[in-house]
């Protein structure tokens, strides 16, 4: 990692954190995918090896995540850069409005989408990516945006003071610096694009496919368990390569603290930046403003009888103020797991080769196929003897391993890039070890820790799949009511869904900036 | 919060209620296990009422979709992870069953149920509860802005004059979209094939679920597509759901021609940890109070004959009088190259 270990003594506890996430990893991946894989252990997996589909649809998948992240990136590293290095008012709430898509469940995107694009661009592979731009921005924004904000203004400063344009500057100074966190952001991105299942099924016109549907289908449909153990094995394979691939592209980082340049001084800076700010607002908001106003609209006009419906009890599918607080304390059980899991995952990459080890694994999660987590889950904690459903703890575990990977993506480099100097100068002055490694990466360790804890709380609210098979039936969260109600006919289930889509949209809004407050309020302090 | 979840379920547990015996000798202060899918729903003083009578407790527990659950259950299978399965419907039971899913159980008041119902499989390993048929849905309101008559049977859908007018599902992904593939093939037999390259060939579009076809594609919900492959009864379900005082006519209406019919059963699991309680509750299940709280809570028909409907059914759910269907095992043999054939016609 280009860092002198000799010159900070990593504390002895440090040493152990490993132990935490690889524990927490070898319960909850490792024994449901080794339960899993026990029953639909079958001499027929090779010969599914060989079936042709497979391998095109994967060729077509890697292509399809490709463009879409090549196009998030292209759309969100200007958006990343307005978000963290100017400031302007409603930065902060812009930053937490570019949250709302990535969390919001796919079903209710794919029909804003739908329903805002419909008649502009045909469903298929166009929509597709449109959508994962969409939702994915938020990737990107956070995951190099906590990189850029610490990017010292002062070396663009210096190239700039000896005669480097601005974008010569951004080439040679500010991009290498990034390089990690793109590397990383554009890995999880691909890796989401790579599994997508419910905005293909919604946007795509069936020609469009992941592994992930062909998996869903052999699974749910066919019952044809070696076929699907194939394409989730290939679909792993992938992942892990495209994650190997873009660790090693992680170079040596540099260090600084976080700086937001004060606002624009010149007019027409000011006007540039507003105008910009501008038009990433009323490109996030109108998909959003969609449900919002179908959550008004009756056949004839304007009405509240969703709302009051919605009050009323939800059409009888389940209490919407219980299912809400059910998701809000899901979310926070999930970002203090997750934040826990992954920030020491993530700060074990920094002490040995084990630790980096545990954090490549931590990172895993993205590749499993959803489906098949959630079938192995069930066989292994959701039966006796060991039946954790009533527990209500499974959700959470759930969601926090799918939350896991973003935390460690998004803590990693930040760490990675924190220089250890302030630590070995306390040491010099006489410190402990575990109070100057502290003194020097704890600001980092809180900030970071925070803002990804607050990710994984925001992946919960919106999270279906694990939430629908994990739990009791009388107990749903909101993303479970809104696929209810979407799943019967008439106005009145189609306006209620709306409305829970807009309250759902509200409270990842105000947890999303809440967060963001602690995290500053615990700011570094340089 | 997570205190307040454990909390919950032991309240869940110590509130069971007592009462003396009954006849499958289940112990009341049990808890039974019961798995549904994602469309289960029944009123809450009906649910009760199962606590009431025995003394045993229900818990239900979220199985997904219906084919998720029932795939989970056949990887479980002899060790489950409820006592009762509620929903798998006639195109996936026949596979469950083969895998050893279902303790077999003759559930009292079996008899009552309507014979067309009864027959369709004859084992004891599973018991039906309900049905309902996935017919063509359309959009009155628009063939009368049209002056276009509405079509009578599945032959038209592929004429000119309904050219571009038809959105189905993917049969790969959607229930309903699978159940209008096994009506064509069990309407066309061998030359199902032919007849969807026409459908094809007459602009049929093909949507990703239900919710997506109704609310996105359909004409009412501002779509282009007055043709949608849904259910028997969502005419009915659409005055339930209106808003404000329901209509009095719903503006959709039903192609009773070419309609497919579903029947979801309950079957006590093997290897249940109450196979008692999971006795009693397939009987409950099939209980007329249960049977008559259906049609409103999941807008499908119960299975008993003795029944009563309520009066929205009578009124505006279609009666489909000869319904297609495939044996559930000529199903469980031929399902994959049915898709497969499908998805070459249809390029996906």
């Amino acid at each position: 990692m280009g860092r002198d270990p000799g010159t900070l003594t990593v504390p002895v506890g440090l040493r152990l954190a490993w132990l935490v996430p690889a524990g927490f990893l070898a319960i909850f991946l490792i024994v449901p995918l080794v339960a899993l894989g026990a029953v639909v252990a079958d001499p027929a997996l090779f010969t599914a090896f060989a079936d042709a589909q497979l391998w095109s649809v994967a060729a077509q998948a890697t292509g399809q995540a490709l463009i879409s992240v090549a196009l998030t990136l292209v759309i969100g590293l200007p958006i990343t850069a307005l978000l963290y290095r100017v400031s302007f008012p409603g930065r902060r709430a812009l930053l937490a409005l570019a949250t709302v898509p990535f969390v919001l469940p796919t079903v209710v995107v794919a029909l804003a989408l739908r329903t805002l694009l419909g008649d502009v661009i045909d469903q298929g592979l166009a929509l597709v990516v449109l959508a994962h731009v969409y939702v994915n921005l938020a990737v990107v924004i956070r995951i190099v945006g906590a990189r850029w904000s610490r990017v010292d203004p002062r070396t663009t400063a210096v190239a700039r003071t000896l005669g480097a344009r601005p974008l010569t500057a951004f080439w040679t100074v500010t991009l290498p610096a990034l390089r990690s966190s793109i590397a990383a952001a554009g890995a999880v991105v691909f890796v989401f694009c790579f599994t997508s299942l419910g905005i293909i099924a919604i946007a795509g016109d069936g020609s469009v496919r992941t592994l992930e549907s062909v998996i869903v289908r052999r699974t749910a449909v066919l019952l044809d368990f070696p076929g699907a153990v194939a394409a989730a094995l290939v679909q792993l394979a992938v992942v892990v390569i495209v994650l190997i691939l873009t660790t090693r592209m992680s170079s040596v980082p540099s260090r600084g603290r976080e700086v937001i340049h004060p606002g624009p001084t010149r007019p027409s800076v000011r006007a540039a930046v507003l105008v910009g700010a501008l038009t990433v607002t009323v490109a996030l908001l109108a998909p959003l403003l969609t449900m919002a106003i179908a959550s008004i609209r009756a056949e004839g006009g304007w009405t509240l009888a969703w709302w009051s419906e919605l009050v009323a009890g939800a059409l009888g599918v389940g209490a919407p103020r219980d299912a809400l607080l059910r998701s809000i304390g899901i979310a926070l059980v999930t970002g203090v797991i997750a934040a826990l899991v992954g920030g020491l995952a993530a700060a074990s990459a920094l002490t040995h080769r084990l630790g980096r080890a545990v954090a490549g694994v931590g990172l895993l999660p993205l590749g499993v196929s959803a489906a098949t987590l959630g079938l192995g889950t069930l066989l292994a904690f959701g039966r006796a003897p060991l039946d954790l459903r009533a527990t209500g703890l499974l959700v959470p575990i759930a969601h926090a391993l799918v939350a896991v990977p973003l935390v460690i993506a998004a803590a990693a480099p930040a760490l990675a890039a924190t220089s250890p100097h302030r630590g070995v100068v306390a040491a010099t002055l006489g410190a402990r070890p575990g109070r100057a490694w502290w003194t020097c990466y704890g600001p980092v360790v809180r900030v970071v820790m925070i803002a990804a804890g607050g990710l994984a709380a925001a992946v919960s609210l919106g999270e279906f799949g694990a939430a629908s098979v994990l739990t009791r039936a009388d107990s749903p969260t909101v993303p479970v009511l809104i696929e209810r109600l979407l799943g019967r006919p008439g106005d009145a289930p189609f306006g209620v869904a709306a409305c829970l889509s807009v309250v759902l949209m509200v409270a990842t809004l105000v947890l999303v900036i809440a967060i963001d407050r602690l995290g500053r309020r615990r700011g570094v302090t340089p | 919060m997570v205190r307040r979840f454990i909390g919950l379920a032991v309240c869940g547990l110590v509130l069971a209620g007592c009462s003396s015996g009954n006849p499958q000798g289940a112990e009341p202060g049990s808890t039974v296990r019961l798995l549904a899918h994602d469309s289960f729903l029944l009123s809450e003083d009906v649910l009760a009422s199962f606590t009431e009578e025995t003394g045993i407790e229900v818990e239900v527990l979220a199985g997904g979709d219906a084919g998720s659950m029932v795939a989970g259950a056949v990887l479980a299978a002899g060790a489950p992870t409820a006592d009762v399965l509620f929903g798998a419907d006639n195109t996936l039971v026949q596979k469950a069953i083969d895998a050893g899913v279902f303790e077999p159980y003759a559930a009292a008041g079996r008899d009552q149920i309507i014979p067309a119902i009864a027959n369709y499989l004859d084992t004891d390993a599973v018991t039906p509860i309900d049905f309902g048929d996935v017919c063509i849905n359309i959009d009155n309101a628009w063939f009368e802005r049209e002056g276009i008559a509405p079509p009578t049977s599945l032959e038209q859908l592929t004429t000119p004059t309904y050219r571009d007018l038809l959105v189905v599902q993917d049969p790969a992904t959607s229930s309903p979209g699978l159940a209008f593939l096994l009506a064509t093939i069990s309407r066309f037999g061998d030359s199902w094939t032919d007849y969807w390259a026409a459908l094809r060939d007459n602009g049929v579009k093909v949507a990703g679920s239900w919710t997506d076809a109704y609310y996105s594609d359909f004409t009412p919900a501002g779509g282009d597509r007055p043709l949608v492959v849904s259910y028997a009864t969502s005419p009915p379900a659409e005055i339930v759901f209106a808003e404000g005082t329901p209509p009095t006519q719903p503006s959709t209406s039903v192609l009773t021609d070419g309609c497919y019919r579903q029947i979801e059963y309950a079957g006590v699991l093997a290897g249940a940890q109450n196979p008692a309680g999971a006795r009693l509750l397939i009987d409950w299940l099939l209980s007329r109070p249960v049977q008559e709280d259906i049609p409103l809570n999941m807008f499908v028909f119960p299975a008993r004959s003795d029944a009563a409907l309520p009066q929205v059914f009578t009124d505006f759910a279609a009666q489909v009088d000869d319904p297609e269907q495939i044996p559930a095992p000529d199903i469980a043999t031929n399902l994959d190259d049915w898709l497969a054939r499908w998805g070459e016609i249809l390029g996906r």
